[in-house]
């Protein structure tokens, strides 16, 4: 039987923020769906009740993302070295990382990448957070502080082109945050078992096998 | 409503009073009224009755005499003053409806209208319904007191009449104005552009021309993105009102308006009817039938026009399921070759 490794991979303050993002992101889909189908999906009491429960959501993902955000640019200092890939991973990890997930996963090959606190995402993940985290949800964010907003931010909002245009914008964001969702939480299914990757987003620690730990060469 | 009752008691009434009163009516014509009472400083302002309103106003048809039937031909020298008109004379009905409610009592006819300048429903703007109420309940304490339990109250006031929700009117049509695009950041009042302004960006004293490009009386949506999408018209914007299809003097708050869903669930159905609204010179509106649809169109027919819930675009909508759908394309493409290959991760396991 092969020996397991732990290593303490995800900070607390990390996995406050994850869980707080991802109980507001699913109830900001959840009352963002009854808020713009409010005829066939009905899933709050009230229209009114859909709506504050979406605007709360919002401004607490709104606030958690500043934390976040506070929290790896100026606690933690790494959040340039943890979501912007660097010239290798540009030059081969991307490429390898995708060769793994749609090749040889399927022959039952081991994942190049081995984390480290300093260097947790694959060259993968680093690119699809730095569009996620950099991009879409501050796009988001400030749309819907926008749509809240609507008569103090009036010249914003005509500077866009119009509330339809606005609206437009933030809704096709977060159809693309939900698509990005799907294949989040899939994509963390994908661990040498099912859970493995959902464990140190609860407790801090992965545990790794000994035959996934790097022996020879680090990804990093 | 006031159109309703032109057609049906005041324009027979009218001929009525032409054919038995040939003296009286044409005794005193509005003009020769209209000769010393346009002017403030002759009459003073209680007796003041501006013409450009006036003969525009649906009251101009039945003339002066016939609601101040005390004025003779030897007015103002033989002393008389003029008789008080009584609303009730020709709107007997409208009276019986207002009388049943309890705003009755706290204002009568002329407290809301001015008598010298009526117009039909279509031609009065939302934002001039506004301007009856806010003669006693003003801006401020309308959005206080709605703010208590609706969000962003300032923006609902804003694009929806009082009498919308306040009457017995049941069925609601969205009418577009040309607004500023500065509006009143507190109240969220539009700022109607005037007739004047219209006419400067038209070219031209028909301000029609400036979105009915071809003049057929209709507004399709082509022509609402041609006038969304000229940069001559980049200070101004097509705002949309949510105004009462016709209009009840029954003043009370029917419950289905306590419900956000009335308006935000009626959905693409409902919005389907709108108008654009012109200001004419008089003050008036002149309203166009705009193409069905318009204030659903996903871009450039109504930018500034949006109801969450109730004007979304279908377009966007299938935008959006195709980015979802794409979302799960990986879990769905993945998962299948992972179960077909699950064998394989197996054998690695088992050597290692």
């Amino acid at each position: 039987m092969s020996e397991t490794k732990k290593i303490y991979l995800q900070p607390t303050p990390v996995r406050i923020w994850h869980w707080l993002n991802a109980f507001g992101i699913v109830t900001l889909i959840v009352t963002g769906v009854q808020i713009r189908f409010p005829e066939h999906i009905v899933i709050f009491d009230s229209y009114r009740s859909a709506i504050l429960l979406h605007n709360t959501a919002g401004l607490v993902v709104a606030v958690s993302f500043s934390l976040w955000f506070f929290y790896y640019g100026f606690v933690a200092r790494n959040m340039a070295k943890l979501y912007i890939p660097n010239k290798e991973d540009l030059q081969h990890g991307l490429t390898r990382q995708a060769k793994f997930y749609l090749l040889t996963y399927f022959l039952g090959w081991k994942n190049p990448h081995h984390p480290t606190p300093q260097n947790k995402f694959n060259p993968m993940q680093k690119s699809a957070y730095l569009a996620i985290m950099f991009v879409l949800v501050p796009l988001i964010s400030l749309t819907g502080i926008a749509l809240t907003n609507v008569a103090f931010l009036r010249d914003f909002v005509v500077m866009i082109g119009g509330l339809k245009i606005l609206m437009s914008i933030h809704f096709l964001l977060a159809c693309s945050l939900c698509a990005f969702l799907f294949t989040h939480v899939y994509l963390a299914t994908l661990g040498h078992t099912f859970f493995a990757y959902f464990k140190p987003m609860w407790t801090g620690w992965e545990e790794i096998p000994d035959d996934q730990q790097p022996h020879e060469h680090s990804a990093s | 409503m006031l159109a309703d009752y032109r057609q049906k008691i005041l324009a027979p009434g009218f001929f009525l009073l032409c054919l038995l009163c040939p003296a009286l009516a044409l005794g005193m014509e509005n003009e020769d009224c209209l000769g010393c009472h346009d002017d403030v400083d002759l009459v003073g302002e209680g007796s003041f009755v501006a013409e450009v309103a006036f003969v525009n106003s649906a009251h101009a048809d039945i003339g002066c005499s016939s609601c101040h039937d005390s004025i003779s031909a030897a007015h103002p020298d033989d002393g008389l003053t003029a008789s008080r008109p009584n609303c009730l004379d020709c709107h007997g009905d409208v009276a019986e409806e207002y009388a049943q409610t309890t705003h009755n009592e706290n204002a009568g006819c002329s407290d809301c209208h001015d008598p010298h300048n009526v117009r039909g429903a279509a031609a009065v703007s939302g934002h001039d319904m506004n301007a009856m109420c806010v003669e006693c309940h003003t801006a401020d304490d309308v959005v206080d007191s709605h703010s208590e339990w609706l969000p962003q109250a300032n923006l609902h006031i804003g694009m929806v009449p009082c009498v919308t929700c306040h009457t017995a009117s049941e069925d609601v049509i969205i009418s577009l104005y040309i607004t500023h695009k500065k509006e009143n950041i507190e109240t969220g009042a539009l700022d109607l552009a005037d007739h004047g302004e219209l006419a400067a960006l038209a070219g031209s004293d028909d301000v029609q021309d400036l979105v009915d490009t071809n003049r057929d009386d209709y507004i399709s949506i082509a022509e609402l993105r041609m006038f969304n999408r000229n940069p001559a018209n980049k200070n101004v914007q097509l705002l949309g009102m949510m105004t009462p299809a016709s209009v009840s003097h029954d003043i009370t708050t029917l419950d289905n308006r306590w419900d956000c869903s009335f308006c935000h669930v009626s959905g693409p159905g409902a919005m389907q009817t709108s108008y654009v609204s012109l200001a004419q010179p008089d003050g008036s509106f002149k309203r166009v039938p705009a193409e069905q649809g318009a204030v659903l169109d996903a871009l450039f027919g109504t930018p500034d026009f949006y109801m969450v819930g109730a004007t979304r675009s279908k377009t966007m909508n299938y935008l959006g399921l195709a980015i979802i759908a794409g979302g799960l394309v990986l879990p769905i493409g993945h998962g299948s070759l992972r179960f077909l290959t699950r064998k394989n991760r197996r054998k690695s396991e088992d050597k290692s």
